[in-house]
């Protein structure tokens, strides 16, 4: 029987992020479609809002000319709607058949779970895919990739199934594994479901889907067939415009000073020692894979984590920090990552958490706070930094997350900082804010602030950089000048933790 | 930052101490009375003063179980005190120096055992009444002192002290929340904690200042109380945190922290105070007075609970204006 999942106008708002933007479109049976965008673009978002797990804000499904709603993923499944996470959602205790039929088990007399019954029926469907398991075998005694096969089968198991999603079902798997999974997806494709495929591996987009489906921010590009399509195609449709130019045009005229910040043996109980120079008006990137430890160096410079060993030495003195307080007062400053729980003050508005760090200097000795001072501030920053807010007393929370984090850099530039460290500071934002923080720090450096810029973007980290220090494995694993700068020797750096001499 | 403003929250809160001036009142003529509204004040005197600390301690996102074991034990030993022939003014200050280092206790338990408040503060409450009991060994301790009764009985404006006293402090810890340094820092640390350590603050000395002054405000409470006594009694004072706890949530106080002010805590209190007495008013057996209190508890409970609701949806509509 012929299917057609049809999106129609969904939205999903979160408080400052359009997660998904007026996406429409249609999936046939019989297609395997892939979803194909940048971390953030909206593809999980999507499928947890078909299935019940997040509510779109609008928009409707329509299923085979039948518009669905579904309230939870599991009346989803009900009606024949799987989706196949990443994570095992399956039961490690039970066997192969208990999962398939979880909740449903066949049942003989007085209502007693008939499991020989369901054993016959799971080694049918086991067949029928060709694996060499057993329904009696307990699922924390298979790989994973079984155990991935076993959440197919217990969607494979019901009659209606109609939908089956599967979000980046390879991330774990080896190459054979991956070989046996595509298999059976070509099998349930033959048999007419609608098959979606949400991976960022272009080669297996290339080996396994018919087409796919572009996203970018939240909005939903355009499908291609994927055989037609070239790969640089695809990747500029779900980049959207070239970024290059932007680092082309910035204004990175400036002179680089005397040292600033000398950071000697510096550790953590989440860092090893790790030393460096930051010179003044130079923008020293930061760049390894995640988890290399480089927003741990920068927490332990500036006590948000207890410095284990090492020293700070500022404009040549050496300096106690124990807390971020004490940072601040000697004029290094961070911009955390997570803006959500570390940057904002969620419950305050757009000049409060511009004021927060300013509390000493704009009260009275009585601690009285000079709210004619704060105003000032507030506007100043809000000018200075061009922040969209309706008013400054606006929640900041309503912002956008370019503003929201326009907020916390211009809290921190309000302190007037010697050292200013930025943690992630376009992660999450739009193109256009983008541009404009690259800007800021241009201009920041230009004004003899030293900045450390850490960032899991190639791209920016090389187009903002003086020089580039590359972690990995919790230490500094090498250092590279603007003009050696290239994707491949800061990845070699940051994932063999040297350079290949070519 | 916080302004004083008449807004939704308030005026459902006037609406519902209307509302139960008028059941009660129909229920019993003597409940509008001009005595039994100063004995309502009277009643939310000692509760207030510990609602205060709430206020302050739970939007830092904190709380506090041990009031009503402290407010006791605060009672005795000023009562013990003075009767050894300390002079009133060094008992009151001893005793509210007593009631700081509980407060400090409090504030060691959550910032540097880290344990939950809710938790560190039950350890608190079981201790504190224990020494209150041990401190005069299980008999109230009469007061003879006559400054000390003189705190209990005296009037100005034919309203009692401990009202006044109460008012005062409304005053001005609704200000110091409202306007200063430290105020804006509790709010702060009770939105977002981590967020405001690394925007420079000091969520331990806030929290500890916090609960120092909960200590301070229950030691008075516990002094004025034993006054109108006559005596410091070590079994007072059972559930005051409870009362004071569904006044300063009624007020519009949230349990996620971050959110409340001074006014609303005020109104809590009255709300609360009048619902109690009215009970006792209308002769309901003190059994079901318990139950109906719980009552009260979960609707105040529910209704934070909708007024959260409420504001994630406004936030998540207003902010799609924006985008």
């Amino acid at each position: 029987m012929e299917h057609v999942l049809e999106f129609q106008h969904i939205s999903k708002y979160f408080p400052g992020v359009k997660a998904l933007d007026d996406v429409s479109f249609k999936a046939y049976s019989g297609e395997v479609l892939a979803f194909l965008g940048e971390n953030g673009a909206g593809k999980s978002t999507l499928l947890k809002t078909l299935n019940g797990d997040y509510q779109p804000t609008s928009g409707k499904y329509i299923l085979d000319g039948q518009e669905k709603h579904f309230k939870t993923p599991h009346e989803a499944i009900e009606e024949g709607i799987s989706i196949i996470y990443q994570e095992r959602q399956i039961l490690l205790e039970l066997s192969v058949a208990e999962n398939i039929y979880l909740g449903r088990m066949p049942l003989g007399r007085f209502g007693i779970i008939d499991t020989t019954k369901a054993n016959v029926m799971a080694s049918k469907i086991i067949e029928d895919f060709g694996l060499p398991i057993k329904p009696e075998t307990k699922v924390k005694d298979l790989s994973i990739a079984y155990q991935q096969m076993v959440e197919i089968m217990k969607a494979y198991s019901r009659d209606n199934l109609k939908v089956i999603a599967f979000d980046e079902p390879t991330a774990s798997l080896s190459d054979s594994e991956i070989e046996a999974l595509f298999k059976i997806i070509r099998k349930l494709k033959s048999e007419g479901k609608i098959i979606i495929y949400v991976s960022h591996r272009m080669e297996e987009i290339e080996e396994i889907t018919d087409k796919v489906a572009i996203f970018k921010d939240g909005h939903y590009v355009d499908t291609v067939r994927t055989g037609e399509c070239p790969q640089s195609e695809m990747i500029r449709m779900m980049v959207g415009r070239d970024l290059g130019d932007i680092y082309n045009n910035l204004d990175r005229d400036k002179t680089i000073g005397d040292v600033l910040l000398e950071v000697r043996n510096v550790s953590s109980d989440y860092v090893k020692p790790n030393s460096f120079v930051l010179r003044k008006g130079e923008v020293l990137g930061f760049s390894g894979l995640v988890g290399a430890g480089r927003t741990e160096l920068m927490r332990a410079i500036i006590g948000a984590d207890k410095m284990k060993t090492g020293e700070v030495i500022l404009e040549g003195k050496k300096t106690e920090i124990h807390s971020p307080h004490d940072a601040m007062k000697q004029g290094i400053v961070l911009v955390p990552e997570d803006r959500k729980l570390q940057g904002i003050i969620s419950n305050f508005s757009v000049a409060d958490n511009i004021n927060i760090s300013l509390l000493d200097q704009h009260s009275d000795r009585f601690g009285f706070v000079n709210e004619k001072e704060e105003k000032k501030t507030a506007e100043e920053g809000i000018r200075k930094f061009s922040i969209k807010t309706p008013s400054p007393d606006k929640k900041i929370v309503e912002l956008s997350g370019g503003n929201q984090q326009k907020a916390i850099v211009a809290r921190w530039l309000s302190t007037d900082p010697k050292v200013l460290i930025l943690d992630e500071p376009t992660k999450g934002i739009d193109v256009g804010a983008k541009s404009e923080f690259y800007n800021m720090i241009c201009k920041f450096a230009k004004q003899g602030i030293g900045v450390i810029l850490i960032s899991s973007e190639l791209p920016e980290v090389i187009g903002l950089s003086d020089r580039i220090i590359v972690m990995k494995g919790r230490q500094i694993s090498g250092e590279i000048s603007r003009q050696e700068a290239s994707e491949t020797n800061l990845l070699s750096l940051a994932m063999i933790g040297k350079v290949e001499k070519s | 930052m916080k302004k004083l403003k008449i807004n939704g929250d308030k005026l459902v809160l006037v609406a519902a101490i209307v509302a139960v001036f008028i059941l009660f009142t129909t229920l019993n003529s003597n409940y509008l009375s001009l005595t039994n509204i100063i004995n309502i004040l009277i009643a939310a005197s000692l509760v207030g003063l510990v609602a205060i600390g709430h206020t302050y301690l739970i939007i830092a996102g904190q709380n506090d179980l041990s009031p009503g074991s402290l407010a006791a034990f605060s009672g005795v030993l000023a009562a013990t005190l003075v009767s050894y022939g300390v002079p009133f003014v060094l008992t009151c200050l001893i005793t509210i120096v007593a009631g700081m280092l509980v407060g400090l206790c409090n504030a060691f338990m959550v910032n540097k055992i880290k344990l939950e408040a809710f938790i560190a503060t039950l350890v608190s409450q079981s201790v504190i009444r224990g020494f209150a009991y041990i401190l005069c060994g299980g008999k109230p301790v009469a007061i003879a002192d006559p400054t000390f009764l003189l705190l209990g009985k005296l009037r100005i404006l034919n309203i009692p002290l401990s009202v006044w006293i109460m008012l005062l402090c409304i005053v001005v810890f609704g200000i110091v929340l409202a306007k200063t340094k430290f105020g804006r820092s509790i709010y702060a640390i009770g939105g977002s904690k981590e967020a405001a350590r690394l925007a420079g603050l000091n969520p331990q000395q806030i929290i500890r200042r916090s609960f120092l002054m909960m200590g301070a405000l229950c030691a008075v409470g516990g002094i004025i109380f034993s006054a109108r006594m006559n005596s410091g009694q070590p079994a007072a004072n059972v559930n005051l945190e409870f009362d004071a706890i569904t006044a300063v949530i009624l007020g519009g106080v949230s349990f996620a922290g971050g959110v409340g002010d001074m006014g609303g805590t005020f109104l809590g209190i009255i709300l609360i105070q009048a619902f109690n007495t009215g009970l006792t008013m209308v002769n309901v057996p003190s059994f079901w007075q318990y139950v109906a209190k719980g009552g009260l508890l979960l609707f105040a409970l529910a209704t934070d609970y909708v007024r959260k609701q409420r504001r994630e949806k406004e936030l998540l509509e207003l902010s799609m204006k924006n985008l």
